[in-house]
């Protein structure tokens, strides 16, 4: 759809540090037989993804640093439910008063849901940007992808370069 | 003739002052001061995209350039509400959807556009505001800064700024009105629609004028000038003005090219539309019909109608037909080689067809 876009989104990608996943939180349902872990991620483009991989569904959100330099959030667009994205796709768009930022898919999948919360409320992104301020869950095509992604430490590296 | 005469001053007057030019060699996008000698509104947006996406992160970066007559509307705006599309089309001036958000502007040769590139960590909307506000003011021209960041002179805004962030970049680009066909702006920026709901972003409409109407002796070249002495003291700049060709080399550079080609398409004018709906209504000698069209990504969702009391002219059967015929198609761009539309073409079918047809040609 954004073919330009997405050969430079593409190469971002690829520079980014592969690194192998670490849990940060392990959900409480989780039994001695059933190991779930829940994994966060970010994007050098300041997208977050929470990666379940019991279900092997990720929630994908822009990050509270994001919403921070772009200001109030007056509308959001979501993709469809159902729609298969690449990594580095564009997936959607945020504008805050005058300022334009894209969403990219930080991982191939297909989206499963969208919250669509946003559509009347896009101060949620502000309000609560990697809470009810999601954006849409993505069924990973292959969960490893994840781990191609920034880890926290690495994420805030990014954000002060 | 005018726009030709203007065009080859400022050419001359840049050789005079010997500023580089990269039209003999590879343009790079690392220097921090650049002005485009291209008129070509395709050219200068992609060219501003590439370096906002090559340009080193940490960097400051200052672009200028002026557009032939078009209308550039924002990344998440509706054309159809935001365009006078009958006089886009009778003017021959074409729209088209920027990266950046914001509201609809004009842009001719009397217009110059400032775009300021800046690392996301100290982007500053008012800061870069002020960097140009203080250009216009050693013109001579007493502007000040309103609370959306525009520069106005009086009430009267004189520039419209817009922004784009991605990944760790931002600009804050704007318009100058320094001697803009006013009246050529508002024929095609007043589009006439209260009926049509959009979602995405509507355009604040605001008196505007020309900073000639204040200050006679200010100009093009003027400007450009007073822009770079005040972004060179802003962010402490030494670089040298590069001027950029739009040629083999520029016009090769892939990214550019791409980026040329992808503004004109369908996906990206009218595919990147927010979802909007539209309630019309027609007397027709047989009576009233009103319509919704609900239309997302340029496509039409569906359309419902509301028929005369005890219509006896047009059956149900008919406009549901016609409901599903529309349903699926580009908005605006109703093909009617579709299996099934040719029988619908006779009396109140037609008429109704007809009707739509025109009106999301409007």
């Amino acid at each position: 759809m954004f073919s330009a876009i997405r050969v430079a989104s593409r190469s971002a990608a690829s520079a980014r540090t592969f690194r192998k996943a670490i849990p940060v939180a392990r959900a409480p349902w989780s039994t001695g037989f059933v190991r779930t872990l829940v994994t966060k991620r970010y994007t050098q483009d300041h997208e977050a993804v929470i990666f379940d991989d019991s279900t092997g569904v990720g929630v994908v959100s822009i990050t509270d640093y994001a919403q921070s330099s772009l200001g109030d959030v007056v509308f959001v667009e979501l993709p469809t439910v159902g729609t298969e994205v690449a990594q580095g796709d564009q997936i959607g768009a945020v504008e805050s008063v005058k300022a334009a930022s894209d969403i990219y898919a930080p991982i191939s999948g297909s989206v499963e849901e969208v919250n669509g919360e946003l559509n009347g409320q896009p101060g949620l992104l502000n309000k609560s940007p990697e809470g009810d301020g999601w954006l849409c869950k993505i069924k990973l095509t292959d969960p490893s992808e994840i781990e191609s992604l920034l880890t926290e430490e690495d994420y805030k590296k990014h954000c002060e370069s | 003739m005018l726009r030709a005469c203007v065009f080859s001053t400022w050419r001359s007057h840049s050789r005079k002052r010997g500023l580089s030019t990269a039209a003999n060699n590879t343009l790079s996008p690392h220097h921090s001061i650049y002005v485009s000698n291209s008129s070509n509104p395709y050219f200068n947006l992609s060219l501003e995209d590439w370096l906002f996406r090559h340009k080193n992160h940490k960097e400051p970066l200052l672009l200028i350039y002026r557009d032939v007559p078009c209308v550039v509307i924002g990344r998440n705006q509706n054309p159809w509400k935001e365009v006078n599309m009958v006089a886009s089309r009778t003017t021959g001036v074409p729209w088209i959807r920027r990266r950046s958000g914001g509201g609809t502007v004009y842009h001719d040769l009397g217009n110059t556009n400032f775009s300021i590139h800046l690392p996301r960590s100290s982007f500053d909307r008012h800061a870069t505001a002020q960097v140009v506000l203080r250009a216009v003011r050693s013109l001579g021209v007493d502007a000040n800064i309103n609370d959306r960041n525009d520069i106005c002179v009086g009430k009267d805004k004189v520039s419209g700024s817009a922004y784009k962030i991605v990944n760790n970049r931002a600009y804050h680009h704007g318009t100058m009105l320094i001697s803009t066909r006013l009246d050529v702006l508002g024929d095609l920026l007043r589009s006439n629609k209260p009926t049509m709901e959009t979602r995405g972003v509507a355009s604040v409409r605001s008196p505007v004028c020309n900073l000639q109407q204040y200050e006679p002796s200010v100009s093009h070249e003027g400007f450009v000038e007073a822009v770079i002495d005040s972004f060179r003291q802003e962010y402490n700049i030494e670089d040298s003005t590069h001027t950029v060709e739009e040629n083999v080399n520029t016009l090769g550079i892939d990214y550019i090219h791409k980026g040329m080609e992808e503004l004109p398409r369908w996906d990206w004018a009218f595919g990147q539309t927010p979802e909007f709906t539209y309630n019309i209504s027609r007397t027709f000698d047989w009576g009233t019909v009103t319509a919704r069209i609900r239309s997302k990504h340029g496509i039409i969702l569906n359309c419902s109608f509301e028929l005369p009391d005890g219509h006896q002219s047009i059956s149900d059967d008919l406009v549901q037909d016609q409901s599903r015929q529309l349903e699926g198609q580009r908005y605006g761009f109703l093909d009617e080689t579709k299996e099934g539309i040719q029988r619908m073409m006779e009396g109140p079918g037609a008429e109704i067809w007809q009707w739509l047809k025109m009106e999301m040609d409007t």
